[in-house]
């Protein structure tokens, strides 16, 4: 079967029934889509099918052959960061990150279909996304601040190469 | 002020929302196999046979591992710090929880493990359970734990408890107007970290083991792993603190091990990924607490003494209950100073999953007792909850249960600050309490006889 996977195109040879988180993970080696629960449950399996977010656990591969397939992979690079990737960083959404690769995927969907900043719904988009670690309101504030498009300064929070303190305004006291 | 308002720099923040970040599950290396567990379907049952044979003959299986494989089969976690050890590592003659593991089985995918963990023939004789630590002390009880039954016993002197007892308790309840007692039970609750227990563990030329772990516990977990495979720690390195959330869930060393020794046996790299029912269903969860609290209190709204019983229920086997009972007693009086103390605390064993620790090992469950106690007292004695919890507040050069002298007690600024966050009234008086040491006339005398005497040691 067939699949354009972050805009390359692959012939893949799994099973027809295998799943699309399966397909990625252990045949194409993309492995930002993780196997949380592996039954719909989480979230973190999300990737876009046709520009529309789907739990690839639940997704069998063979009612997706043909269809373009995007992962967070493909969404940016550290060079070059879509809005929502900032928007996670700037707002500190990731902590242990296990569920960003989905939550980032859910709501670049979100933020393309025009979503707004209203929290109710971001939290809609995102339902049945769980995050152990943050407690959602980093990730609700991320996403707002990328559905707005928020000016945002990451280099004070991305930085892996300068491990200095640094201090924002009004905090040098 | 430098870092308290700034915008930390986060090394890891461009890895994680770009799908860098590589997590165990992630590893890829070549030849790498797959691995599943054989677990119990019982609570609690004797295996009067384990006959592995029809697995290893399946096509795609590369070992199958049982208790006469691993080394040192009975360890503890807590073996280090001189704790008998209780826990084979895979069940021999007994399965002492539903989900214990039995067997491993590594093979080429993870479908063909699983099949294999299916034809492995085992017989069970199921045997009655345990699940209520209030039943465990009667002499009809089934015994749980073989190396201690069914409470831990070993304490120092030889005690079967751990005891705290500070003060004069008699003297306390003797002057008590008022004696409030209650029952307080905490559920055992997962941690539910995204990232499920998982290893990947490869077999260097050398003969060396590398070890890719979620552990939350790196050093700890070698030492364990290095107990049971019965190496030294100079052949085993360990590559992690890339942990998908673990929350107290992965200080237990959970796949580490048993993977460790598939790689051993099959001499190819193993990785083994419980699934979320495993995850749910055998991983060390939080334990419940059982907490028996009495309160001697002055009329005026003093805690004059405490007596405490808890019983917590550990699982099948140890593991750091022990530790987290100790935790738990010396921290009994929460963020009051009580100076008469009388605590036992019994770390009993029942036909459950393991208990482990969870953000606050032996204290959260702790504190909602302690807190909806003191509500309760305050109600009783009809005075203000929050100036009862600020007259027996802790403050500098108290002593706790355990008698350290707090340095720096937070217990008043807490209380003030909720306060004023939910709009409760304080009077001039408590506002303008300190956490500084009570003045020698402040004090009460049961107070007095414990600071100004030097601590009450
Ligand atoms: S792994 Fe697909 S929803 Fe959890
Ligand atoms: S950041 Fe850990 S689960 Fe969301």
């Amino acid at each position: 079967m067939e699949l354009t996977v972050n805009s390359v195109s692959c012939t893949v040879q799994s099973p027809p029934l295998t799943s699309l988180l399966n397909v990625l993970r252990e045949e194409l080696d993309i492995t930002s889509p993780k196997a949380g629960c592996e039954s719909g449950g989480c979230g973190a399996c999300t990737v876009l099918v046709d520009g529309q977010p789907r739990r690839s656990c639940l997704t069998a591969l063979c009612t997706v052959d043909g269809a373009a397939v995007v992962t967070v992979e493909g969404l940016g690079t550290p060079e070059d960061l879509s809005r929502v990737q900032q928007a996670f960083i700037h707002h500190y959404a990731a902590q242990c990150g296990f569920c960003s690769d989905g939550m980032v995927v859910a709501a670049t969907a979100y933020v393309n279909a025009g979503g707004s900043d209203d929290t109710d719904a971001i939290r809609e988009a995102l339902a049945g996304h769980f995050c152990r670690c943050t407690g959602y309101v980093k990730i609700l504030e991320a996403v707002a601040a990328a559905a707005r498009g928020d000016e945002l300064d990451i280099d004070s929070t991305a930085s892996s190469a300068n491990n200095t303190y640094v201090t924002i305004a009004g905090a040098e006291s | 002020m430098k870092v308290v308002g700034a915008r930390l720099p986060r090394y890891d923040g461009v890895g994680h929302v770009t799908g860098r970040t590589t997590y165990v599950d992630d590893v890829r290396l070549p030849g790498m196999l797959h691995a599943a567990a054989l677990r119990s379907p019982h609570h609690h049952a004797r295996i009067t046979h384990l006959d592995t044979s029809a697995a290893e003959a399946m096509a795609g299986v590369h070992a199958v591992i049982t208790h006469a494989d691993v080394p040192l089969l009975v360890y503890g976690h807590l073996s280090g710090g001189g704790i008998p050890g209780d826990e084979p590592l895979l069940a021999k003659d007994h399965a002492r929880y539903r989900g214990q593991p039995i067997a491993l089985v590594a093979a080429d995918t993870v479908d063909i493990a699983r099949a294999a963990c299916a034809a492995i023939d085992v017989g069970y004789e199921e045997l009655p359970a345990l699940f209520d630590v209030r039943l465990a002390f009667d002499d009809d009880a089934p015994v749980v734990n073989d190396a201690f039954g069914n409470w831990y016993d070993q304490y120092e002197g030889n005690l079967d408890v751990r005891q705290i007892r500070k003060g004069d308790i008699e003297a306390a309840f003797d002057a008590a107007d008022l004696i409030v007692s209650g029952v307080y039970r905490t559920q055992s609750q997962e941690q539910v970290p995204l990232e499920t227990q998982v290893c990947v563990a490869v077999p260097e030329p050398d003969g060396r083991l590398t070890i890719h772990t979620c552990t939350q516990a790196m050093y700890f977990s070698l030492g364990v792993v290095c107990s049971h495979l019965q190496l030294p720690m100079s052949q085993v390195k360990m590559v992690g603190g890339t942990v998908g959330g673990g929350f107290g869930g992965k200080v237990d060393t959970a796949s580490d091990t048993l993977t460790a020794l598939a790689a051993q046996k099959t001499e190819r790299p193993v990785k083994w990924r419980w699934t979320r029912e495993e995850e749910m269903l055998a991983s060390g969860n939080r334990g419940p607490w059982h907490m028996e609290i009495i309160d001697a209190v002055s009329r005026d709204g003093w805690i004059l003494g405490r007596k405490m019983l808890t019983i917590h229920d550990a699982g099948a086997y140890g593991r750091f209950s022990v530790y987290g009972v100790t935790k738990h007693s010396f921290h009994h009086t929460g963020a009051y100073t009580i100076p008469n103390l009388h605590f036992d605390g019994y770390v009993v064993f029942t036909n459950r999953i393991p208990t482990t620790a969870m953000r606050g090992y032996g204290i959260t469950g702790l504190s909602t007792a302690i807190e909806v106690h003191a509500e309760r007292v305050a109600r009783e004695l009809g005075m203000d909850p929050y100036e009862f919890r600020l007259k027996n507040a802790n403050r500098v050069n108290d002593t706790s249960p355990n008698r350290i002298p707090y340095e720096d007690p937070s217990t008043v600024e807490v209380l003030q600050s909720l306060a004023s966050a939910t709009g409760s009234e304080l009077s001039d008086d408590l506002r303008a309490m300190t956490r500084d040491q009570r003045s020698a006339d402040m004090l009460p005398d049961h107070l007095a006889a414990q600071i100004g005497s030097g601590g009450g040691h």
